[in-house]
């Protein structure tokens, strides 16, 4: 199985006023394609750096890591801009949808940023449109955010990170703001994502019950994953 | 219009209206001085045109453009009828008074009416001349309205008041005329005058009739009245380096404004910015946002600036009587104001945005 994101003995280190705070210690993770992996752990333990270093969104202080064959640890800022653009998508805890845009135009943004600023085609019209009913949002397509339920709103988001068929999806407490019925039926939509078209998941999350339906999970504990593979049987 | 930069400016319409205000301001401030200097340039000339009389005859610092003096003699007159090729002469004397709207000085001229209506083509198209020592006869332009026309009074050699007898036709020279010997007596100097108009015989070049008077009455000064007037940004001394000044100045508002109003943008977007940049969006693209805004922001301010300066320049005339024309060239360049300091005022709180660190944009609260 070909691994989609292999992280080598990570170290991230913060230099807050004149203190280091050291926020990983030496991990090492491998994601197999079609993975979708849970990362639980206690605030501060080193989940959103992780998650941030994965997205190439942070340099580690040492380590190597690379997404889809393509190594992000030496990379410049443009370049891993570059490898998020094409195969990262991220879903966060508060949405982050812009409020201005309805589902739609969310949708058409993340589809012209992956353009590189070209305006979308015809063929990515159908593919939304693929994507809105597939998440049961097609009647919410012309809705701004504020217009729809937290649960919707993370749908959007959810269709936002998988439009362009990103190597790996990236979740942050995805759940984090929603209540149970929009939590589980968020959750059933990132598994269906993962076994209908084979997505690759890794999400963070606090919520044993969420991280029950990851076909692994992984516990960290002080910068460290203290337990590398806790398999759960689906 | 589900677009990121329109919606985000419908989103915050105050602080856009601040900022298309801010460049309204720079392109109208341009456009009114240029046009307000273009226009009474263009004015003065229409006026020196209608002159028929080639030379104007004057001692030096008898007459500039917003100012002159009764220091030449009226007898020169007669000397000057004696130069083989004149066809007539006229002894005018120009005057500046305040035009009693409180705003500008105009010209008043004393000269002998029917020669110079003679001379010059000009005729009384209501009232008749002036004769007595308080009235004064005045153009089309000058009475248009009613405010000046006849049997009206106007305030001249500190507020006495003088009676329009009259109104004539074409705009010559200064816009209010009253009799040669009236101005004398207002102004205490008998047998003097401004300058005296010279008209030459038919088939005499001005340029040799002028090099004639130089050479029979030297010491003066002569030139030829297509001359006079050529340009008020040549006449004014700097009035080319206060317009240019005034670009300048209006830029740099404009930039101000919409950096100003760009970068609260983009600290009230900083979690946006890192959405952004989480999504793939490169440096460019953000930058490309931003400038976007930017552009659309300075293009409304350069239409209501053109509007705001075109009602403006009615309105002042309408009040004030003072005259806007504007040209392409300026237009061109109080767009390029309107434009060009946007986007560079928008220049720094874009390249801003596009260096936030995207963890940290993404936790701001």
């Amino acid at each position: 199985m070909k691994t989609i994101l292999q992280a080598e003995n990570l170290t991230k280190v913060y230099r807050v006023g004149s203190v280091d705070v050291h926020a990983l210690r030496g991990v090492s993770l491998d994601v197999e394609e079609g993975e979708f992996l849970a990362i639980m752990g206690p605030s501060g333990c080193g989940k959103s750096t992780l998650l941030h270093l994965m997205g190439g969104l942070l340099t580690p202080t040492e380590g190597r890591i690379s997404v889809d064959g393509e190594d992000m640890t030496a990379a410049s800022d443009a370049r891993r801009t570059d490898i998020r653009r094409r195969k990262i998508g991220f879903v966060f805890q508060r949405f982050n949808l812009f409020p201005t845009l309805t589902a739609e135009g969310n949708l058409r943004l993340a589809e012209r940023i992956h353009a590189g600023g070209r305006d979308n085609d015809k063929e990515a019209e159908g593919q939304r449109r693929e994507v809105l009913k597939l998440l049961k949002l097609e009647d919410k397509m012309h809705h701004k955010p504020l217009e729809l339920s937290g649960g919707e709103q993370q749908r959007v988001a959810l269709a936002r990170a998988v439009i362009n068929r990103p190597a790996i999806i990236l979740a942050d407490e995805p759940t984090g703001n929603l209540d149970t019925e929009n939590s589980a039926i968020v959750l059933n939509m990132f598994q269906e994502m993962n076994y209908r078209f084979n997505q690759t998941i890794v999400m963070i999350t606090h919520n044993p019950e969420a991280a029950a339906m990851c076909r692994r999970i992984v516990q960290m504990r002080d910068g460290q994953i203290v337990a590398p593979s806790t398999g759960v049987q689906l | 219009m589900d677009n990121l930069v329109v919606n985000n400016i419908r989103q915050r319409p105050v602080r856009a209206l601040v900022s298309v205000t801010g460049v309204a301001l720079g392109v109208a401030l341009v456009m009114l001085f240029t046009g307000l200097s273009r226009g009474m340039s263009n004015d003065m000339q229409r006026r020196s045109s209608n002159l028929r009389a080639e030379i104007i005859f004057t001692r030096s610092g008898g007459m500039e453009l917003t100012s002159s003096t009764a220091n030449l003699s009226t007898k020169y007159a007669d000397e000057l009828r004696k130069v083989e090729g004149v066809a007539s002469v006229v002894p005018v004397i120009r005057y500046p008074f305040q035009s009693g709207r409180g705003f500008g000085f105009e010209m008043i001229e004393g000269t002998d009416w029917d020669a110079y209506a003679a001379m010059n083509g000009v005729r009384v198209v209501e009232g008749r001349a002036p004769q007595a020592v308080d009235e004064v006869i005045v153009d089309e332009t000058k009475a248009a309205g009613g405010k000046n026309g006849v049997g009206k009074s106007l305030s001249i050699f500190g507020g006495k008041p003088y009676r329009v007898v009259g109104v004539y036709s074409p705009e010559s020279g200064a816009r209010v005329k009253m009799s040669l010997a009236a101005m004398q007596d207002a102004l205490e100097s008998p047998g003097k005058c401004s300058y005296i108009l010279v008209k030459c015989q038919d088939g005499v070049a001005a340029e040799e009739l002028a090099r004639r008077i130089g050479a029979q009455l030297p010491g003066n000064k002569i030139q030829l009245t297509r001359d006079i007037v050529t340009n008020i940004e040549q006449s004014v001394p700097y009035l080319g380096v206060f317009l240019r000044a005034l670009v300048v100045l209006s830029a740099i508002v404009s930039g101000l404004v919409v950096m100003l109003a760009m970068y609260t943008t983009i600290t009230e977007r900083t979690r946006e910015i890192g959405v952004l940049k989480a999504l793939g969006a490169s440096r460019g693209f953000i930058v490309g946002l931003i400038e976007q805004e930017a552009l659309l922001i300075s293009l409304l301010g350069l239409v209501v600036g053109f509007i705001v300066s075109l009602a403006a320049g009615y309105l002042i005339h309408r009040a004030y009587g003072l005259w806007f024309e504007y040209g392409w060239r300026w237009a061109l360049v109080a767009a390029s104001i309107g434009v060009g300091g946007g986007l560079l005022g928008a220049l720094y709180p874009a390249m801003r945005a596009a260096s936030l660190d995207a963890v940290a944009a993404l936790s701001y609260e």
